[in-house]
């Protein structure tokens, strides 16, 4: 090199390097525009943040862009059952898309070798606004959720080494890996990272009650009348335009068969005993059965479950509920009303979150 | 011809870069021995007591070692800063120095907590490592199984998961070693070894017995009582 270079020098100036000089410009810039041809990168997929909504508390997409690519490759893992140890169970036998992701009728899901779940599925949706994943928060961030369904022995029942393998040994997985990061080796980082920006990208924004939010529709009178229930009795927990807080609330269930204590597990705290993750109430109508393990089968015996919290009875409940809630039956059915107005038809159709088309 | 002047200084540049950096290619191996009752420790095959006269075997032995510091000098780069000592796999970490004398090593026993909290890791803090808590997120720092007969658990066994990162659980902490005078010669390794002595894993600051802790798998009161033992357990082997 450094002769050539050197060579050069001494052959200065004549018009012949100049030309040389010219065509190897020439051909250098050719090279990198074919060079960026070849190696295509990602087409971005920003999050689109529904107007007047508030900003997420902190970016899940921070050190994970999401891009077509990568969401592609999430969606097919996300619908993907041979990546459990039988071969059946996928993410989305438990969040299905008519349930707006969550388990459609049934209290527990079904995991491998035909175990339970001890705890109700949750919807899936707005993932990017929330601050904890789990009934109990336990998961601090979206990208290492997944490691609990893969790896535990009543849902996915797998060992992430073997997820790996299966996705390696799978030329069209290689090629989706290599679209959406470059490299065609399927790791921890990007199948957690693809799989976050498929479900972090579930966006639930198009219910009656966001068409009336932006002028675009009316509340008929009872679920008017159901709005103003709404506010006078929920939105504290269940606080707009999210329909949650973040925050975790003794709500009055007992404790269960199993003994489940809820957010306590994960602060250790026995002042955390029983409290459990305020859930969304957008969807509510598809997402059946309610609460932290699924013991509330309607709409109806939700409501009735509040009505019949007492502060004086059960001090160990949320401070919220000092002041009782009543309603009376007709209020109750306005109210129901209001919150069947929060199922947004749009996100338990909507194609792209849809199942892929199958590649194995 | 500006461009070729340009160049050639470029290239010249390169070329004492490149040679500087053969300057900088000495290696601190640290090696890491790990014994019991005096003894070297052999995973499954051989027993221990510890100083309660409780019988034990380990299967398991492995254990967060980050964030090393070798006379002030960091190493930023995550396959140099963060590694898992496991003792069916590697007890080693080898570190690039340049030459010279260095008399001081600073080490976490664990993984600083905004590692437990940016979502996925890669290298030795990849969850498929097995030192992952997939319920309640964070890191296992130091995970010792095996079995004992003082053991009342299911099936004698001994199952410590020790780790924690929030709510005033934290345990991971730093450890500095007086490592001598270690003299590191251009483009060669010399090695250091820290002896880890599992004798003062159940007795140092607090005395943990397998008979009443068999299990310890939660961030919190057991984990950190635990954790205070580490720091004895650690200790350069003389030359």
């Amino acid at each position: 090199m450094l002769q050539i270079f050197l060579q050069c020098l001494q052959l200065n100036p004549s018009k012949f390097i100049s030309i040389k000089l010219f065509t190897t410009i020439l051909f250098t810039f050719l090279f990198v525009f074919l060079c960026s041809l070849a190696i295509q990168k990602p087409t971005p997929l920003p999050l689109q943040i529904p107007k007047g909504w508030p900003k997420p508390p902190s970016d899940i997409f921070k050190n994970n862009k999401p891009t077509v690519e990568g969401f592609a490759l999430g969606r097919q893992l996300f619908y993907d059952g041979n990546l459990s140890s039988d071969g059946n169970i996928s993410c989305e036998s438990c969040h299905q898309q008519f349930a707006s992701f969550a388990t459609f009728d049934h209290d527990l899901s079904h995991g491998v070798n035909n175990t339970f779940s001890t705890r109700n599925a949750p919807a899936l949706f707005n993932l990017a606004w929330m601050e904890g994943y789990h009934w109990d928060g336990g998961i601090n961030h979206i990208e290492v959720q997944p490691v609990h369904p893969f790896t535990s022995p009543n849902e996915m029942g797998e060992t992430i080494e073997n997820v790996l393998a299966k996705l390696n040994s799978n030329a069209e997985y290689r090629s989706m890996f290599k679209a959406a990061f470059g490299d065609e080796e399927a790791t921890s980082e990007r199948l957690m990272k693809s799989l976050a920006q498929f479900t972090g990208s579930i966006v639930s924004s198009n219910s009656k009650y966001d068409k009336v939010m932006r002028g675009e529709d009316e509340f008929n009178n009872i679920e008017k009348k159901g709005y103003e229930l709404f506010k006078q009795n929920c939105s504290s927990c269940h606080k707009e335009p999210l329909f949650t807080d973040n925050s975790y609330r003794n709500n009055g269930m007992p404790l269960n068969r199993f003994n489940d204590v809820g957010r306590m597990l994960v602060t250790g705290r026995s002042s955390d005993s029983l409290k459990f993750k305020v859930p969304s109430l957008r969807n509510i109508q598809v997402s059946y059965p309610y609460m932290h393990d699924g013991s509330i089968f309607s709409v109806p015996q939700v409501v009735d479950h509040y009505l019949g919290l007492s502060f004086e009875n059960n001090p160990f409940i949320d401070t919220v509920f000092k002041r009782k809630i009543e309603l009376t039956p007709r209020q109750k059915n306005e109210l129901i009303y209001f919150l069947y107005a929060l199922t947004d038809s749009t996100l338990l159709k909507d194609e792209r979150f849809g199942p892929p088309k199958r590649i194995f | 011809m500006k461009i070729f002047r340009t160049l050639f200084f470029v290239t010249v540049i390169f070329i004492t870069a490149v040679n500087i950096s053969f300057g900088q290619n000495s290696t601190l191996k640290i090696n890491f021995e790990h014994y019991a009752n005096g003894k070297k420790i052999v995973l499954s095959d051989s027993s221990y007591n510890n100083i309660f006269g409780e019988q034990y075997f380990i299967k398991k032995l492995r254990y967060y070692v980050s964030n090393l510091k070798v006379n002030g000098q960091a190493f930023t780069e995550d396959s140099l800063n963060y590694h898992l000592i496991d003792l069916a796999k590697s007890t080693s970490i080898k570190l690039p120095l340049t030459a010279g004398k260095y008399n001081k090593l600073v080490f976490m026993l664990g993984v600083d907590s905004s590692r437990n909290c940016s979502g996925i890791q890669q290298g030795a803090l990849d969850p498929a490592k097995d030192m992952f808590w997939t319920w309640n997120t964070g890191y296992v720092v130091f995970k010792l199984e095996g079995t004992s007969s003082s053991s009342n658990a299911d099936r004698n066994r001994i199952e410590h998961h020790v780790g924690g990162y929030r709510f005033g659980n934290n345990i991971s902490q730093f450890i500095t070693f007086n490592i001598g005078e270690v003299v590191l010669k251009p483009d060669s390794i010399s090695e250091i070894t820290i002896n880890v002595n599992l004798d003062r894993y159940w007795d140092s600051v607090n005395t943990i017995r397998i008979s009443e802790d068999p299990i310890c798998t939660l961030p919190g009161t057991l984990a950190k009582k635990i954790a205070a033992n580490f720091p004895a357990m650690f200790t350069v082997k003389p030359e």
